[in-house]
């Protein structure tokens, strides 16, 4: 009995040992082990024998029968692990194939840059106000002290609508009318797109952007105007700028000065875009003349204010280095993918 | 530390609420952790008198009393031998708390009760319990018993910052008190040393750099015994168990002052010699708290000539202290080196109350000053002859002088004080003016206020007292930006970016011409463009009122320019004529798109751009505001293909477009591609988005059901209102309803589809049996039989 129970086990650690499948193990299983295999019609003779010699012969049979799970327990174990390398294998790709993505577009330079500015401001605690493209004479001109005779208010630089109903030439528009609505203090920028009558080339535009600042409160000096304009210019354009006022003249500021900031080409060093001079003409800026603010009932005595006025479409020419304005409302889409990154 | 009230008022002569005092000592800063009643319980028990006393029929012992609260008269049961007729004592009326017990109506040996004649143990007023507590004849019945004892006191726990080794005596609260309410400040008279020079006594410092100052006293033939009731209260208060009244003379003079001292039993100094000395390595100490501590070397001690007697500024010794048969006294009032007490009381893990006080430092006249005040009181109430005083001050401290200019001060706090007013408040903290010079005050520091040495200190100290909050903040700037609408902006220039649109800008300026290529029609709000007098030529004439001929124009200038795959979006102003005289401006989000839906790519097929793309980027869009309750619906919008143009509604508002463009548009525009676009009223998006924000609701346990239906239904019903019917079969349990399949064929009639949904069942308060799911799936088929005329599959 023993010589056939060996051979019965030989017999299955060799079908073990070719098997190739967790399936193919499982009829192996069947066949050696389960109901209708040879142990277990020799378990079923366990019966007829004599008292003393069951619990021998039925070790036997046990060891027998344990000896071939122990091999399909290992089998298994090997099979999952060929499997399982089978399809690290299989998993193998070129991962220097592109990925699936639906693309990514971007802002307008214009937007980028605007935002920029806009989160400087927000950043040293300005509000941001919004007004109308459309304006009244009062607001674009009557308020900031513009003489009645004055060159700006004529056709051929300013576009009509009506007679006293115009498109904004500036955002001081918004600056006017926060004081109407708002008392100080007041600290606010106002971006936003104004018109001038000018034929496009590369440094004009009818339409064009601008962001103007207004503060007015107590104790508001000459100094606040430069600290804010040389932190502006420092966290726009980097650490290294500077920024300097030349005496100008503007309706509605006194003082009045001209900002330059360092040539953003060449760092202040002289270059074609600067004209050797080293500085970039950047905008106007200046102390609210008392006038403007007592028009609109504030107290000239208790309050005082600085405004300046920034072209957003030339800080954006400059920080790109785009040779002018042509290509920022042209729309192409090959310039427009260059600023995707810069999101 | 502990301040009683009680024992505050003996000081300043203040009668505000615990509420107002303590705020008033939170903004002098001086943080209250804790307030506590002290004896609550006697606010409930009331002074009663007892009318009638018999004995109890049942019991030899027991009494049963009729009792008069001033209002009723109750039957009590009490069990006391000393209890008489007539006798005013302490109730308890039913209902009282003494203790975790409440009393309750009870009946004793079948006699009923209603309250507790209270002994003076039970109420926590001393150890007493032979017998009730018997009050004066005169007591107030009905009064309650704090109210009438005035034992009721509340004790502030406040937090003291380590700059203020002032403020940790009961003196130095109410100094401080008294500045800033203005009221005057009383403190304890202190008498000049009258010794009889009668004893010798020497001390010798040994080590002048850790000990500045010590101050013996001797008094001879005191009497030991237990201290006057108020020492003893005050005592308790700050829990310091009462002692003796030598010992409890010392705490409380450390208490009023923050000064410790510390008495020793003359007899056991031997030799009549205080030595202040470094300990000797091996050293033995036995300490107050029964330990043998052995000294290193690096300890300061107290000694007699033979052994040491205290550890500086930490514990006395068990060998010199003052029991019940002391007679003589030394008084010791010293100062020693916080640091050096900070190292000796942590390595020796000795943590005493005065060890506390030494480590946050002390100063040479307050030493003086605790020591006048713990004789006098040592002379009154323990009695004895003052015989010597030896006072060693190696190196007296020179005053402190600090210069103040008021212009300073109102420069740093915008606070303008005359100079009266400064002066006043400083000195109510104990600063002499020594000169008023024209913005210059010049100043003498009290000894006690060692944190008070520069200008700026002092501007602390007078804002402190004025008040922080009388700096009033500066009127707040209005809020001017529109926040909802900037940063909504920002949100859908985003969200187009990152769906692979490029952002164009057209100037605003546009050509009449372009709206007659749209086959926009002469009543349509489009027309009422604003016309600019002097325009530089027909087409920039006019005010744009659509961005759509704009965004065409560029698709066809990047077609021409080699680009096939095309997203590009305008978020920008459009202009109306209106009633108002400068028009009404509008900001409109627009786009355009053709070619692909993404880049082309090796593994995922990548789609032409068609409706229902641009139906869920619209519907995605939406979602971001959030807008909530939309419809999409079919349009006439007269550039978009017929059945290929759709309108976003809310209500009757059409709050935009979408579709493809005609081809015959597409002709005019000069380009042969299929282009989509959309226009959307971003103020009417502003306008209708969900402003309120999200509320989080629990996250159901309850089982979610899925289950699938298809159907054959005719091609005239829009699927959304199948979907709608279907929801209201059970709105609350129905919470999706997606279409996944749609199908015709050759199997399927012509005219009609196959559709296939997916319900999503989500319980709300208890889980679905599969009875229940049949009965409603069932409901559904038979109101879509009934309504579209469905065929199942
Ligand atoms: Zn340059």
């Amino acid at each position: 009995m023993e010589t056939k129970l060996n051979h019965v086990v030989l017999a299955a650690e060799n079908d073990i040992k070719g098997a190739q499948s967790i399936h193919e193990l499982m009829n192996i299983k069947a066949k050696y082990i389960g109901k209708k295999s040879e142990i277990m019609d020799l378990m079923k003779t366990l019966g007829s024998l004599s008292p003393e010699e069951r619990p021998k012969v039925g070790k036997t049979i046990n060891i027998a029968k344990q000896n071939i799970e122990n091999l399909l327990e290992n089998r298994i174990v090997k099979l999952k692990e060929m499997e399982y390398q089978k399809t690290l294998q299989d998993s193998k790709v070129d991962l220097s194939m592109p990925g699936y993505a639906i693309g990514y577009g971007s802002l307008h330079p214009l937007t980028i840059v605007w935002r920029e500015i806009e989160d400087i401001f927000i950043s040293m605690g300005f509000d941001i106000a919004e007004g109308y493209d459309i304006e009244d004479e009062f607001h674009n001109f009557d308020a900031l002290n513009t003489p009645k005779d004055h060159p700006s208010r004529n056709l051929a630089d300013t576009f009509y609508i009506k007679d006293d109903v115009l498109l904004r030439t500036q955002t001081s528009t918004v600056q006017i009318r926060t004081m109407e609505n708002y008392k100080p203090p007041i600290k606010i920028i106002s971006p936003g797109r104004c018109y001038r009558n000018d034929r496009p080339d590369a440094s004009h535009s009818p339409a064009f952007h601008q962001v103007e600042a207004l503060v007015v409160d107590e104790n508001i000096t000459f100094q606040d105007l430069r600290d804010t304009l040389n932190t502006f210019v420092k966290k726009m354009f980097g650490n290294h700028m500077k920024s300097r006022f030349r005496p100008h003249f503007f309706p509605f500021t006194e003082p009045s000065a001209e900002i330059d900031i360092s040539c953003v080409n060449c760092g202040g060093k002289g270059c074609a875009i600067c004209k050797n001079s080293g500085w970039l003409e950047m905008g106007g800026a200046g102390l609210v003349d008392p006038n403007v603010l007592g028009k609109l009932g504030i107290d000239t005595e208790k309050y005082s204010g600085f405004a300046f006025g920034l072209g957003i479409d030339r800080i954006t020419i400059l920080k790109y280095n785009i040779p002018g304005l042509r290509l920022l409302y042209e729309n192409d889409i090959r310039f427009l993918k260059q600023f995707t990154m810069n999101n | 530390m502990k301040i009683s009230y009680k024992w505050l008022r003996e000081y300043i002569d203040i009668d505000l609420s615990v509420d107002d005092l303590k705020d008033k000592l939170t903004f002098s800063g001086i943080e209250v952790e804790a307030v506590q009643q002290t004896n609550e319980l006697l606010d409930f028990i009331f002074v009663a008198e007892i009318k009638e006393k018999k004995t109890h029929p049942n019991s030899d012992h027991l009494s049963i009393c009729k009792v008069f609260d001033g209002k009723d008269t109750m039957q009590v049961i009490c069990g006391a031998p000393n209890c008489e007729q007539g006798q005013k004592i302490a109730f308890a009326p039913v209902g009282t708390k003494i203790g975790d017990f409440v009393i309750k109506k009870a009946k004793l040996r079948g006699e009923e009760s209603f309250g507790m004649i209270c002994s003076e143990k039970e109420l926590g007023i001393s150890d007493k319990h032979e017998g009730i507590m018997i009050l004066p004849d005169d007591a107030p019945i009905g009064k309650s018993l704090g109210n009438y004892l005035g034992i009721a006191d509340t004790v502030f726990d406040v937090e003291i910052t380590p700059n203020r080794v002032d403020l940790l005596g009961m003196i130095g609260i109410a100094r401080d008190l008294s500045a800033q309410l203005d009221v005057e400040l009383f403190t304890p008279l202190l008498k000049e040393y009258q010794h009889k020079d009668l004893a010798t006594y020497a001390v010798e410092i040994k080590e002048t750099n850790l000990c500045t100052r010590y101050i013996a006293n001797v008094i001879e033939g005191v009497k030991i015994e237990q201290s006057p009731e108020w020492i003893r209260e005050c005592l308790i208060a700050n829990e310091i168990k009462p002692i003796n009244n030598v010992v409890d003379i010392t705490n409380y003079v450390t208490l009023e002052f923050g000064h410790p001292l510390h008495a020793f039993d003359k007899k056991y100094v031997d030799g009549d010699r205080i030595i202040v000395r470094n300990a000797k390595k091996g050293e033995e100490f036995p300490a107050l708290d029964h330990n043998k501590y052995v000294l290193n070397g690096d300890e300061l001690v107290i000694a007699d000539s033979n052994k040491a007697i205290a550890l500086a500024g930490i514990i006395g010794g068990i060998n010199s202290h003052i029991t019940d048969d002391t007679v003589d006294i030394v008084l010791e009032a010293a100062c020693f080196n916080p640091s050096q007490v900070r190292r000796t009381s942590h390595e020796k893990k000795i943590f005493t109350d005065s060890s506390y006080r030494f480590e946050r430092g002390c100063t040479e006249q307050v030493a003086e000053l605790v020591a006048k005040r713990a004789l006098d009181l040592i002379l009154t109430f323990c009695g004895g002859v003052h015989t010597r005083t030896v006072d060693v001050y190696p190196n007296p401290k020179e005053e402190e002088i600090v210069v103040l200019r008021p212009s300073r001060m109102t420069k740093l706090l915008t606070l303008v004080l005359d100079d009266e007013k400064i002066i006043d408040y400083l000195t109510a903290l104990g600063l002499d003016l020594l000169k008023q010079d024209t913005d210059a005050l010049t100043f003498k520091i009290p000894a006690y206020r060692q944190d008070l040495t520069r200008e700026i200190d002092l501007i602390e100290e007078i804002i402190r007292l004025h008040g922080y909050d009388s700096i009033e903040a500066k009127p707040e700037k209005e809020e001017i930006t529109d926040k909802i609408s900037f940063y909504q902006r920002r949100k859908v220039q985003d969200y187009f970016v990152t769906q692979g649109f490029y952002e164009v800008l057209n100037l605003s300026f546009s050509d009449p011409y372009y709206l007659d290529m749209l086959n926009i029609p002469a009543n349509d709000y489009r027309r009422s463009f604003i016309e600019i007098m002097n325009p530089q030529g027909q087409a920039s004439s006019i005010m744009r009122t659509t961005f759509l001929p704009g965004l065409l124009k560029n698709a066809v200038y990047n077609f021409n320019h080699g680009q096939e795959n095309i997203k590009l979006f305008e978020l920008n102003k459009v202009f109306f004529t209106s009633d108002k005289k400068l028009g009404t401006e509008k900001w409109v989000i627009s786009g355009v798109l053709s070619g692909k839906i993404a880049p082309i790519h090796w593994k995922n097929k990548t789609e032409n751009i068609n409706f229902f793309y641009l139906k869920g980027l619209i519907e995605t869009l939406l979602a971001l505001f959030p807008i909530n309750k939309y419809e999409i619906v079919p349009s006439d919008e007269p550039f978009y293909q017929v059945n290929l143009a759709a309108q976003i509604r809310i209500g009757k508002q059409v709050i935009g477009t979408f579709g493809k463009f005609d081809p015959k548009v597409a002709g005019k525009f000069e380009y042969d591609k299929e282009i989509f676009g959309f226009e959307i009223d971003f103020n009417e998006c502003l306008k209708y988005m969900n402003k309120k924000g999200v509320v989080f609701k629990e996250i159901s346990k309850l089982q979610t059901v899925s289950r699938d239906l298809s159907f054959i239904v005719s091609k005239e019903y829009p699927v959304q209102s199948i979907i709608n019917d279907i929801i209201q079969c059970n709105a609350k349990l129905i919470k999706e309803v997606i279409p996944f399949d749609e199908f015709t064929g050759k199997q399927i009639q012509t005219g009609f589809r196959s559709i296939s949904f997916n319900i999503l069942l989500v319980p709300e308060t208890n889980n679905l049996t599969d009875d229940y799911i049949n009965d409603l799936i069932n409901s559904i088929i038979d109101k879509l039989k009934s309504k579209y005329h469905i065929e199942m599959r």
